[in-house]
């Protein structure tokens, strides 16, 4: 354990000794891996922040039934005992919604009370929410475009709307936004691998002459493979850290855009930098990415040193 | 303990180095090696360092045949033997000290364990005051006598020299063979490749090649 420990602390020295040797070229590295980088973190960043939303949201069917201003409460009331019938799934939830308390909700949530206190009179009718299972729907037969024209038919129904259309629209949106972002960050990677390969490929010729040396006094090969290793994880592990460092500064005058655009629909939307374990997670990928670079040309270059 | 049977090393069809070689070096003997350039001398130290292999016969060093040997472990078979070169091949970026460090931080040794062997071995050599000095701070002789004290730092069975006194004044010369002299009276196998006359008047025994075949071998 002690072998080991000291072979790899002689390693990440030497690869310190040989980036501080140079250290504009590993800081002009670390920059344009960091901007190859900067894009998908980012990219990960919004998704992350979107992705809660999107959740919350049910891409299964629901149906909102809006009864007609007349119709009297009691009415109202006993059209949930026919809803239940028009429906194949037994389990779905149907939710009545009271015109005062939903007009109560419309104030807290919408930022137009004073608006909607001029009125004088509620505007709103009385409504229910059916809440569908999509695949118990499925499975009995139902179809929610048919339903919703059942019910159209009932007594007292004013209008019918199918709500879960545009959550679906969102969630296959979101679902490219994924693939794409996905796509960007393995070409990104590509180019981070490619960036390290080179720097590694320039300091194995720098340093040939050491090489040379080394192998003759009887050096392994792991041995003199390890420096350049470790130069590679730490060039990705800088990069990473650079990268996530712009994306958490982008944020704020981002945030500060948002804001304002968010408070114009009574929201306080935020874009937050990603968690921790998040962050922690793409620094390790970094530092792997940067890791795979340099064995690939660890591999391809050294052993043309002899 | 290296022992050369019916050795031949041919680089292409016009270029012959060794020619059915056969001869043997005793544990603890200092043997030269003579001859013109071109003889086959560095060819001949190179194979006992597994830097070459033979295109035929055995080259057995310490009862291991090193014609046959696998390549993950050559480096176990050079920290038995300390290489010295023509051109000293110190590492021009550190000190001297840290190029004789080397050897031990290659095989695991602690830095305060190198440090105190290597400062031992710039002592034998006579350079233990200029430890701290750049390689190219030295004279040629001095630098041999660093290359030197890395070939022993790692205490080798056996030290393969390659004309290690071709490029320096007689007195030069004459302290590099002193050192390597020293290290023989311990104990230490000494291969030295030389075509400087003076120093074979002096030999016990010389082998000497000529157009990579045997002339001498007593």
């Amino acid at each position: 354990m002690t072998y080991w420990f000291r072979q790899h602390h002689y390693a990440l020295s030497v690869a310190l000794v040989h980036l501080r040797r140079a250290p504009g070229s590993f800081l002009f590295n670390i920059l344009v891996v960091a901007i190859a980088l900067a894009l998908p973190f980012m990219g990960a960043t919004l998704l992350d922040n979107v992705r809660p939303m999107s959740e919350q949201l049910s891409v299964d069917p629901e149906l909102s039934i809006f009864l007609k201003q007349d119709t009297p409460r009691q009415q109202a009331e006993e059209l949930a005992v026919l809803l239940r019938q028009a429906v194949p799934d037994k389990q779905a939830k149907i939710i009545f919604t009271e015109r005062e308390k939903a007009l109560e909700t419309l104030k807290e949530k919408s930022g137009l009370a004073d608006v909607l206190t001029t009125l004088g009179e509620n505007p709103l009718p009385d409504s229910y929410v059916l809440k569908l299972d999509a695949f118990r729907l499925a499975e009995s037969g139902g179809d929610v475009d048919v339903l919703a024209e059942q019910i159209r038919e009932l007594p007292g129904v004013d209008t019918v709307q199918v709500d879960s259309a545009w959550v679906k629209r969102l969630a296959a949106l979101l679902g490219i936004l994924r693939l794409a972002l996905l796509l960007l960050a393995a070409t990104l990677g590509t180019v981070v691998v490619a960036v390290v390969f080179n720097t590694i490929r320039l300091q194995v010729l720098t340093q040939r002459e050491e090489i040379q040396v080394s192998k003759l006094i009887g050096a392994t090969d792991s041995f003199i493979h390890r420096p350049f290793y470790y130069t590679g994880a730490l060039l990705g592990l800088c990069s990473g850290a650079l990268a996530l460092g712009a994306v958490a500064l982008a944020l704020r005058p981002l945030n500060a855009a948002i804001a304002e655009f968010a408070r114009l629909y009574a929201s306080e939307f935020q874009l937050t930098p990603l968690s921790p374990p998040l962050m922690a997670g793409l620094l390790a990928l970094s530092a792997g990415l940067g890791l795979i670079g340099a064995v690939l040309s660890v591999q391809r270059h050294l052993a043309r040193v002899q | 303990m290296i022992e050369f049977r019916n050795v031949s090393k041919q680089y292409s069809p016009d270029a012959v180095a060794l020619r059915d070689l056969s001869f043997n070096v005793d544990k603890g003997e200092l043997v030269f090696l003579a001859g013109p350039s071109g003889a086959g001398k560095s060819t001949l130290l190179k194979m006992i360092a597994a830097v070459e292999r033979p295109t035929a016969g055995q080259v057995i060093v310490n009862g291991q045949d090193i014609s046959r040997i696998r390549s993950s472990a050559v480096p176990f078979l050079r920290r038995k033997l300390g290489l010295i070169f023509q051109q000293q091949r110190l590492l021009t970026d550190r000190t001297i000290l840290a190029n004789v460090m080397l050897p031990l931080l290659v095989t695991g040794s602690s830095h305060r364990e190198a440090e105190q062997r290597a400062r031992a071995a710039l002592d034998k050599v006579g350079l233990l005051e200029r430890a701290s000095a750049q390689p190219l701070a030295l004279s040629g002789g001095e630098q041999q006598r660093v290359s030197i004290a890395r070939a022993i730092v790692n205490r080798p069975q056996v030290i393969l020299a390659d004309e290690p006194t071709a490029n320096l004044d007689r007195a030069s010369a004459n302290k590099v063979l002193d050192a390597l002299k020293a290290f023989h009276s311990v104990g230490v196998t000494c291969l030295i490749s030389s075509h400087d006359e003076q120093m074979l008047d002096a030999a016990a025994r010389v082998i000497r090649l000529n157009h990579g075949q045997l002339e001498v071998a007593p």
